[in-house]
C-alpha cells in the first residue's frame, strides 16, 4: 500500500480531523469576506459575475473597442419596458394605458440616488435619455407651412382619440417606429438607460413596485440585457443551492441501493463534499469571479469525486467477505487500484487543466479550478476513504459484503454478476460484429459532426417559459428587435494639408475675385510649410481676417469674407458624412440588410436628416430623401438639433462628423444570425464600395457573443486535441505499450464521437456547455478504460491467457465500472430540473456520456482486445 | 427725446396704476419689479443693438462645436419688456453660413418665429410650442436667447445680500417647462442677472447660468460672456459677445421674412 494510504489507514481520526479543519478553513475564508466585508480587507469575498462581456479577457481588442465606442456614442446599458395590451383593441393606445406609461416614465425619471462610497456620483436612471413617448420629440406639421417641435406625449391623453394621435405621430417617425411603437402599432417599448449594470437589479425593482400600482389590461415586461444578467445570477444560486445538491442526494440513494451500508457510503459523500469545498474555497479566495462557468465547478467536481470511491467501495465490497478483516482488505484493494486512481486522475486533471490554453478567462478559470479539484477528490478518496473504513468497528462489517447473506458467498451469481458475465461473454465472442458496431456508429458519427451547427444565444440559456424568454418573445414579435449590434464606420484618421489645399484652391478660384486670388496664392506659398490642415488652415484664415479688417470698401469686405468662407468651407470636406453620397450610400446598406430578413430596423443619421427634410417640406413622402448637398444635410441637422433632445443626433455621428454608427435591431441573438448579419455586409461592401474610404466595424453584446464564440470553438478544439494527444502519451507511458495506449483511447473516442455526432444530427446547437462537455468527456471516458485495461493487465498476468481474464475481468472490475456508470449516470439526471439550460444541457449529457463511455468500455474494450490479442498480450504463450 | 420722456411717464403711470389697484403686498412688487428690471437689463439695453457672438459647446467628452453668429436686436417702441424683434445670422461653421432665425418676441403671446435655410432654399415658420428647446444644439435653450418674460412665473425674494438680490422663480404653468424653480442671482446695481440655477422636483440644481464677463458698453452693462452648464447632458456652452454696440439705429424693416433670404449685409458688417 502506499504511504499516503498507510497513514491514513494508522492514523484515521487524524486524517479525518484534518479534512475537517481544511473545510472549515476554506469556508471561513470565503465566509469571512463576504458576510462581513470591510473586517477582512485582505481577502476577497464571493463576487459573482453574470456579464457576458466578461466570456472575453478586459483587454481583448474587440471589447476594448466596444466600450471606446459605447463610450463616444454616449450609449448606456438599457432595460426595457415593453408594453402589451391584449384586452384593447388598439392595444396600448388608449387612454389609460398611454396614462400609465407616462406615469411610468415620469417616475423612471426619479429612480437614482447618490452612490455609496462617491457623493458626487449619481447611480440609477440617466433621465435625461430616457426613450419614452414623453420624452422623446416629435416633428410635424403645423398648418400652412409651419412645422413644429414637441414632445410626442406632453401630457397623459385625455381621451382614446388623443391616444390615437399619439400613434400617428410616431410611426411617422422612422427612428420611433417599431423601436418606441411596434410596427403593428398595438405596443409600445420604452428604453431606460442606466448608469451601470449592475444597478439594474434595484431599477427594475422600483419599476416593478411602480407598475403594481396600475390597475389597467396592459403587461408590463421588464427585460433587456442587464435585466437577464440579473436573473441569470438569481438563477444561478437556485442552480447551486438545489440541483447540485439533489444529484448529491440521488447518488447518495444509489450507492445505498448497491451497497445497503448508509455508514460506508457517506465516506465518498464526505470527499465530495470536501473536494468541492476545497475548490470553490480557493476559487473565491483567490478573488476569482463565480460566473456561468464557475459556477458548474461542483457539478463537474462530484462525479468525478465519487468515481474513485466508488471503485474503492465496489471493490472492497466484493472482497470483504472472502478476506474478512477490513485492513488487509483494504490493503488488496489499494494495491489493485492505486495505479489506476492515480492515472485516472492525472488524465481527468489533464483534459480540464488544459481548458487553461483556451483564449475565454472564465473556461480558463473553470478548467484550472475543476482540476484542481479532481486533484483533491484523488487525495481525500485515498485517504479518507480509508481512514473512514478503519474508524468503522470491525463488527460493523459482519454481514457486509457482496453474497455475504448467502450461504455458499459466491459473489458471482447475484444477478448483477451474471448479466455483466454474459456481457463479457458476447463481447468476446461476438468481437467482431460488435467492433463493426462501433465503428458504423463512429462513421453515422462523423456525418453528424459535420452538421454541426455552431451557435449561442444567452438569452436562450433560460428556460423557453422564463420571464425572460417570454418577454422577449412577446417584443420580438412586435417590435423590429431587441438584440442590438452596432456598425461602425468611420473615416481613416488623416489631416494632411495638402489635400485639403487642393479644396482651398478649387473654392478660391471659384469665387474669381481679387481677395480669393491674393488668399490663393498665399495657400499655394504657405501650405508646405504647415504638418496638419487644422494648423494650415487657421494662419491662412488669421492673415486672411487681417486683410478683411483692413478693407475700406464695403465691396472689398464682402470679398475678403466670402474668401475666408470659402476657406472654412474646404476644411469641412473632411465632415464626410454630411456628404449626401455618403448618406445614400449608407442608406443603401440599410435597405439592403433589412432585405435580409435578419435586421429587423435599422437607425442612422439618414433617417434623421430624411425625417427632418421630410416635414421642412410640406412632410410629403417624396421630400422623405437625403438632400443633394453637404451644406443642405448640415442645415437639416441643424434644425434637428433646435430639439429638446439634440444630443441624440451625437448617438448616431460624432460631432467631427468623422465616425458615424448603424445601430441595428435583431430579432434574434443567436450567433448563426448576427455572422449572417456581419457576412451580408461583408459582401454588400466587397460588391459596393463606398463613394470615399470609409472603414466598418462592430460592437455591441450580440457581436461580442459572436467574437467569443469564435474565440471558444478554435480554443476548445486546440485544447481538445492537445489533451489528447497528452493522454495518449499518459496511457502508453502506464501500461508501457503504445499499443494498449492506443487501445485506452477507443471508448472516449467512440463516446465523444457519438455525442457530438447526435448534437449534429438532432440539430443541438454546439454552444458553450456543448464546448465544455467535450473534457468532462475525454476525462470521464478514459476512466472506465483505464479500470478495465489496469485490471485486465492485472489478471492477465495471473491467469496467463484472455478467455479466463475476460471472465475475471467481468467480475470485479466490470462490476465497479457498471456501479459507476448507474451511481453517476443517474444522480446527474436532476440537472435536468435545473432553470437554466445550460445546466440542463450539461445535466443530459454527463448521463449520456457516461452511459456510452460505459458500453464502449464494458464491450468495446473486450472486443477489440480480443481480435488483437497477439499485439496486445505479444509472447506470453511462447515464453 | 419727446419719445423717451413720453415712454416714462406712462411707465410711471402704469406702476402706479398697478399699485393702486392690485393691492399686493410691498415685498411682492418689490419682487417684481426687480424681476421685471432684471430681464430690461439683461435684454432691452438702449433702443437697438447688434453683437458677433462666438458660442463654443462643449460636450461632455469635452468635445467642442462651435457656432459664429451676428445678433441683431431692436425694441419696438423702445419699451422695456415690451415687444422686440431678433434676427440672428450664422456665419460658421462654414455650411451653415447665411442660416437665419427671425423671432418676433411677444410680451403676452407665443412668439413668432422663422427659419430660413439657404441650401434648401427653404423659409420656415417654426409653429409655436414650448421654448425650452435647444438653441442650435447649444446647452442654451431658445428662451434663453429672448428672454423668459417676467411674468410667467411666482417671484419669491429669498435673500438679499450686499451684492445680489436672490429670486427664486416658480413657473405659473409648470407644463412645458422642465424645471421646478429656478434662483436668480441680481446685481443690485445694475440688474444684470450674473447667475442662474435651474431646479428639479427634487430640489437639484441641474442647469446652470453664470454671466463671466460684464462690461458697460455705450453706457450699457452688458454681459460679454457666459456660460450654461448641464449636468444631465454634461458639458458647457460659452457665449462671447464682440463688437457690441447699442442705438444703431436699425431700419425695423429689415426684421421681415422679406430679409431673410437677402441678409442686411451692410447692418451685419
Amino acid at each position: 500500500m502506499n504511504s499516503i494510504t498507510s497513514s491514513a489507514t494508522n492514523h484515521p481520526s487524524l486524517h479525518m480531523r484534518l479534512a475537517a479543519i481544511f473545510s472549515a478553513i476554506m469556508i471561513a475564508l470565503v465566509a469571512a469576506p463576504s458576510l462581513a466585508p470591510g473586517t477582512f480587507d485582505f481577502l476577497q469575498p464571493l463576487k459573482i459575475d453574470t456579464d457576458p462581456e466578461n466570456m472575453l479577457a478586459a483587454d481583448e481588442p474587440v471589447r476594448v473597442f466596444h466600450n471606446e465606442m459605447k463610450a463616444e456614442f454616449t450609449l448606456h446599458d438599457l432595460i426595457v419596458v415593453g408594453v402589451v395590451n391584449t384586452a384593447h383593441k388598439e392595444g396600448v393606445f388608449n387612454a389609460e394605458t398611454l396614462g400609465e406609461i407616462h406615469a411610468l416614465a415620469e417616475y423612471a425619471e426619479t429612480i437614482r440616488w447618490k452612490a455609496e462610497n462617491d457623493d458626487t456620483e449619481q447611480q440609477g436612471v440617466i433621465a435625461i435619455d430616457i426613450i419614452a413617448p414623453s420624452t422623446v420629440d416629435s416633428i410635424e406639421q403645423a398648418g400652412l407651412g409651419s412645422v413644429r417641435f414637441n414632445w410626442l406625449l406632453p401630457a397623459p391623453p385625455t381621451s382614446d382619440e388623443e391616444a390615437l394621435a399619439v400613434r400617428e405621430r410616431a410611426q411617422r417617425i422612422p427612428t420611433l417606429n417599431d423601436t418606441l411603437v411596434s410596427g403593428d402599432g398595438t405596443a409600445i417599448a420604452l428604453y431606460i438607460p442606466i448608469t451601470s449594470k449592475d444597478v439594474s437589479f434595484r431599477v427594475a425593482k422600483a419599476l416593478r413596485s411602480k407598475i403594481a400600482e396600475f390597475e389597467g389590461d396592459a403587461v408590463f415586461h421588464i427585460t433587456g440585457l442587464p435585466i437577464a444578467q440579473d436573473q441569470f445570477g438569481v438563477e444561478m444560486f437556485k442552480q447551486m443551492a438545489i440541483s447540485a445538491p439533489a444529484a448529491m442526494a440521488l447518488i447518495f440513494a444509489l450507492m445505498w441501493l448497491f451497497f445497503r451500508r448508509l455508514d460506508l457510503i457517506v465516506s465518498p459523500m464526505i470527499v465530495a463534499m470536501v473536494s468541492v469545498i476545497g475548490a470553490m474555497g480557493l476559487l473565491v479566495a483567490t478573488g476569482n469571479t463565480v460566473h456561468i462557468m464557475s459556477s458548474m465547478i461542483p457539478i463537474f467536481v462530484m462525479p468525478i469525486a465519487v468515481l474513485d470511491a466508488v471503485h474503492i467501495l465496489s471493490d472492497f465490497y466484493d472482497r470483504y467477505p472472502a478476506i474478512k478483516d477490513r485492513r488487509k482488505t483494504l490493503d488488496h484493494v489499494m494495491g489493485e487500484l492505486w495505479q489506476p486512481m492515480l492515472f485516472t486522475t492525472l488524465t481527468t486533471c489533464t483534459g480540464f487543466a488544459s481548458l487553461a490554453f483556451t483564449p475565454i478567462p472564465p473556461v480558463q478559470v473553470f478548467g484550472i479550478f475543476v482540476a484542481i479539484g479532481v486533484f483533491f477528490a484523488w487525495f481525500f478518496t485515498v485517504t479518507l476513504i480509508p481512514a473512514y473504513i478503519m474508524l468503522m468497528p470491525e463488527k460493523a462489517f459482519s454481514g457486509f459484503g457482496m453474497g455475504a447473506k448467502g450461504e455458499d458467498a459466491d459473489h458471482e451469481t447475484t444477478p448483477l454478476a451474471r448479466f455483466l458475465h454474459s456481457v463479457g461473454e458476447v463481447a468476446v465472442t461476438r468481437s467482431k460484429i460488435i467492433v463493426s458496431i462501433f465503428l458504423i456508429a463512429l462513421a453515422i458519427a462523423g456525418y453528424g459532426v459535420t452538421q454541426i451547427r455552431i451557435n449561442d444565444n444567452p438569452v436562450k440559456w433560460f428556460g423557453p417559459d422564463h420571464d425572460i424568454r417570454v418577454a422577449d418573445r412577446a417584443l420580438n414579435e412586435r417590435f423590429g428587435g431587441t438584440y442590438m449590434a452596432y456598425l461602425a464606420l468611420s473615416a481613416p484618421e488623416s489631416d494632411d494639408a495638402s489635400a485639403i489645399a487642393v479644396e482651398i484652391d478649387n473654392r478660391l478660384a471659384a469665387l474669381d475675385t481679387q481677395a480669393a486670388r491674393t488668399l490663393a496664392e498665399e495657400a499655394r506659398e504657405r501650405q508646405t510649410k504647415f504638418n496638419t490642415g487644422d494648423e494650415f488652415v487657421a494662419a491662412l484664415r488669421a492673415s486672411g481676417e487681417r486683410a478683411r479688417d483692413d478693407a475700406d470698401a464695403d465691396d472689398d469686405w464682402y470679398a475678403w469674407d466670402d474668401a475666408l468662407l470659402a476657406v472654412d468651407a474646404a476644411l469641412q470636406s473632411r465632415d464626410i458624412f454630411k456628404r449626401p453620397d455618403v448618406l445614400r450610400y449608407i442608406e443603401k446598406l440599410q435597405r439592403h440588410l433589412g432585405e435580409t430578413g435578419l435586421v429587423g430596423k435599422s437607425n442612422a443619421v439618414t433617417d434623421i436628416v430624411k425625417t427632418v427634410h421630410r416635414d421642412l417640406f410640406l412632410g410629403e413622402e417624396e421630400a422623405f430623401r437625403i438632400p443633394d448637398t453637404p451644406e443642405a444635410v448640415a442645415q437639416t441637422l441643424i434644425t434637428f438639433q433646435n430639439s429638446h433632445r439634440p444630443q441624440d443626433l451625437f448617438k448616431l455621428v460624432t460631432p467631427d462628423y468623422r465616425k458615424a454608427v448603424v445601430w441595428l435591431q435583431l430579432k434574434s441573438g443567436d450567433n448563426v444570425d448576427m455572422s449572417a448579419v456581419i457576412a451580408a455586409v461583408e459582401r454588400y461592401v466587397a460588391a459596393n464600395p463606398p463613394p470615399t474610404v470609409i472603414d466598418h466595424d462592430w460592437f455591441g453584446l450580440t457581436y461580442i457573443n459572436v467574437a467569443w464564440q469564435q474565440k471558444m470553438v478554435s480554443g476548445m478544439a486546440r485544447a481538445f486535441l492537445g489533451s489528447f494527444v497528452i493522454v495518449l502519451i499518459l496511457m502508453t507511458l502506464l501500461f508501457r505499450s503504445f499499443a494498449w495506449g492506443l487501445l485506452s483511447m477507443a471508448p472516449l473516442t467512440v463516446t465523444i464521437g457519438v455525442i457530438y455526432g447526435v448534437i449534429g444530427l438532432i440539430g443541438k446547437d454546439y454552444d458553450m456547455p456543448v464546448a465544455v462537455l467535450s473534457s468532462l468527456s475525454l476525462g470521464l471516458a478514459i476512466d472506465y478504460a483505464i479500470h478495465f485495461n489496469a485490471r485486465s493487465r492485472q489478471i492477465y498476468r495471473e491467469l496467463g491467457d484472455w478467455a479466463s481474464t475476460a471472465k475475471a475481468a467481468f467480475g470485479e472490475p466490470a462490476r465497479a465500472i457498471f456501479r459507476n456508470v448507474i451511481v453517476i449516470g443517474v444522480g446527474f439526471l436532476p440537472l435536468l430540473l435545473a432553470p437554466l439550460v445550460p445546466y440542463q444541457t450539461v445535466g443530459a449529457f454527463i448521463s449520456a456520456i457516461l452511459v456510452l463511455a460505459g458500453v464502449a468500455t464494458l464491450l468495446g474494450l473486450p472486443a477489440l482486445i480480443t481480435i488483437f490479442q497477439p499485439i496486445l498480450f505479444p509472447k506470453r504463450s511462447e515464453v | 427725446m419727446i419719445k423717451k420722456t413720453f415712454i416714462a411717464v406712462t411707465a410711471i403711470a402704469a406702476s402706479l396704476l398697478s399699485s393702486a389697484h392690485a393691492q399686493e403686498p410691498v415685498d411682492a412688487l418689490n419682487v417684481q419689479d426687480i424681476v421685471d428690471r432684471a430681464s430690461a437689463a439683461a435684454y432691452y439695453q438702449g433702443r437697438d443693438g447688434r453683437a458677433s457672438v462666438h458660442m463654443a459647446i462643449l460636450d461632455a467628452q469635452g468635445r467642442e462645436r462651435t457656432r459664429d453668429f451676428v445678433i441683431l436686436r431692436t425694441d419696438i417702441d423702445d419699451l422695456d419688456n415690451g415687444e422686440q424683434r431678433f434676427y440672428v445670422l450664422f456665419e460658421r461653421p462654414a455650411d451653415i453660413s447665411k442660416t437665419a432665425f427671425l423671432v418676433w418676441k411677444h410680451a403676452d403671446a407665443n412668439d413668432d418665429r422663422w427659419l430660413y435655410l439657404p441650401a434648401l432654399d427653404l423659409v420656415k415658420r417654426i409653429a409655436p410650442s414650448d421654448e425650452r428647446t435647444s438653441f442650435v444644439g447649444s446647452h442654451f435653450f431658445y428662451e434663453d436667447v429672448s428672454g423668459r418674460g417676467p411674468g410667467e412665473d411666482d417671484h419669491v425674494l429669498e435673500e438679499e445680500t450686499d451684492a445680489y438680490y436672490v429670486i427664486r422663480s416658480t413657473p405659473k404653468d409648470a407644463q412645458g417647462v422642465e424645471f421646478a424653480s429656478y434662483k436668480n442671482w441680481i446685481h443690485k446695481t445694475t440688474f444684470i442677472p450674473v447667475k442662474t440655477e435651474y431646479y428639479d422636483a427634487s430640489g437639484e440644481a441641474y442647469r446652470t447660468y453664470s454671466a463671466t464677463a460684464v462690461e458697460t458698453i455705450d453706457g450699457n452693462p452688458t454681459v460679454v460672456e457666459a456660460t450654461m452648464a448641464d449636468t444631465r447632458i454634461g458639458g458647457e456652452t460659452r457665449m462671447s459677445y464682440g463688437d457690441v454696440a447699442y442705438d444703431i439705429d436699425l431700419p425695423e424693416d429689415i426684421f421681415s421674412e422679406r430679409y431673410l433670404r437677402n441678409p442686411p449685409r451692410r447692418h451685419l458688417r
